[in-house]
């Protein structure tokens, strides 16, 4: 009979039960995202706006921190507080949470587009994290009054 | 008997740190209160009919061909639909006049003869007459309104309204943040009186079918 060295034993204690538990925990420690009802709704002047969900199924949060896009070269991201809006540097997405951008509300904004796309098209966008690998989203481009609220 | 502990003592101290780190996340996830700030956006039921009703402002402002428009002599008499807003707003102002385009063309041809549609600029010095002139039609209808003209005058006319909108404020970077009403008011044919409030969210459906009624003066 061989007996385990105690490190041995403790190592080997740790390294099952640190699994087990991060998978009790019902997510891992990183963020994962997934990005899910993209729209831009077809712009009537040289601007547009995009809406989109983060849903963040990770268990720790992350930042949208910009946005890219080929079609415009200013795109930045908004906050909509009582009719104004003001432009912010990023956007939590908290853990096992969502940031939802939606009409009225928060908002990706394009200016100076490049090109007018119209209803139909489609626009590559390209998210930006403070953790997560930037994504690319295939926005499509609806009608002018889309609303997927109503 | 203490080696022996040992493994079930390290089995604890793992399970102990994996809990507090799991712990936190789940605090991170509660704590992050601005989860919900960003999700709910306040709703405004559609229409809200003004138990007293406001007066109709006394502005004299300047309309997309140049020309002094005086709104109490023009609307006169006449259904009218006032919404105050900006055309470098990427969202609810093309969005509240797209829906009122799509709701209007839907109406008999009297009927979208007599119904005013005004749209009183918040950001005067880039909206110009040319610049309404040109994103009207686009965004909403080319039969719309577009006033600019001094900014107080503006700003007077819309607090008449009970709605409340700042100066544009002009950022160090260049940008500029202008404000938009939260409401279209509607005031009727017989009484020139604004008598029903619509929230920024009223659809092309709610103003299809309220709009008939609108303009008859009579309550959706």
């Amino acid at each position: 009979m061989r007996r385990i060295p105690r490190r041995t034993a403790a190592a080997l204690a740790a390294a099952v039960a640190a699994p087990l538990l991060l998978a009790g925990c019902g997510s891992s420690a990183a963020p994962e995202l997934t990005v899910s009802g993209a729209f831009m709704p077809q712009p009537v002047s040289d601007m547009a706006a995009g809406f989109l969900t983060v849903e963040n199924t990770g268990g720790a949060g992350d930042r949208l921190t910009s946005v890219t896009s080929g079609i415009s070269d200013e795109v930045s991201i908004h906050r909509t507080e009582d009719g104004r809006m003001t432009e912010v540097d990023s956007f939590d997405i908290p853990a096992e949470g969502s940031l939802d951008l939606e009409r009225g509300g928060n908002h990706i904004m394009f200016t100076a587009l490049k090109e007018r796309p119209e209803e139909g098209d489609t626009v590559s966008v390209e998210l930006h994290f403070e953790t997560s690998d930037p994504i690319t989203v295939d926005v499509p481009v609806k009608a002018a009054t889309h609303n997927p609220e109503h | 008997m203490r080696k022996k502990h040992l493994p079930a003592a390290a089995f604890l101290a793992a399970a102990a740190l994996a809990l507090t780190a799991c712990s936190t996340g789940g605090t991170d996830a509660s704590g992050t209160g601005s989860a919900f700030e960003v999700s709910a956006q306040p709703k405004t039921k559609a229409a809200t009919v003004l138990d007293a009703p406001y007066t109709k402002p006394d502005l004299v402002l300047t309309d997309t061909r140049g020309e002094s428009f005086d709104l109490r002599e023009r609307t006169k008499g006449r259904p009218t639909l006032i919404y105050f807003g900006y055309t470098h707003c990427p969202d609810v102002c093309p969005l509240t006049m797209s829906n009122l385009a799509i709701a209007v063309k839907q109406l008999p041809e009297a009927d979208r003869d007599r119904l005013q549609v005004v749209f009183v600029t918040t950001d005067p010095e880039r909206d110009t007459a040319e610049e309404l002139a040109s994103w009207l039609p686009s965004a909403g209808d080319p039969s719309f309104i577009g006033l600019t003209g001094d900014f107080e005058t503006i700003q007077a006319g819309a607090r008449e309204l009970h709605i409340g909108i700042d100066p544009p404020k002009k950022n160090p970077d260049g940008t500029v943040e202008s404000m938009h009403g939260a409401q279209v008011i509607a005031f009727s044919p017989k009484t020139d009186q604004g008598y029903v409030f619509y929230g920024e969210d009223t659809d092309a459906d709610t103003w299809a079918k309220d709009l008939p009624k609108l303009v008859k003066g009579e309550k959706p």
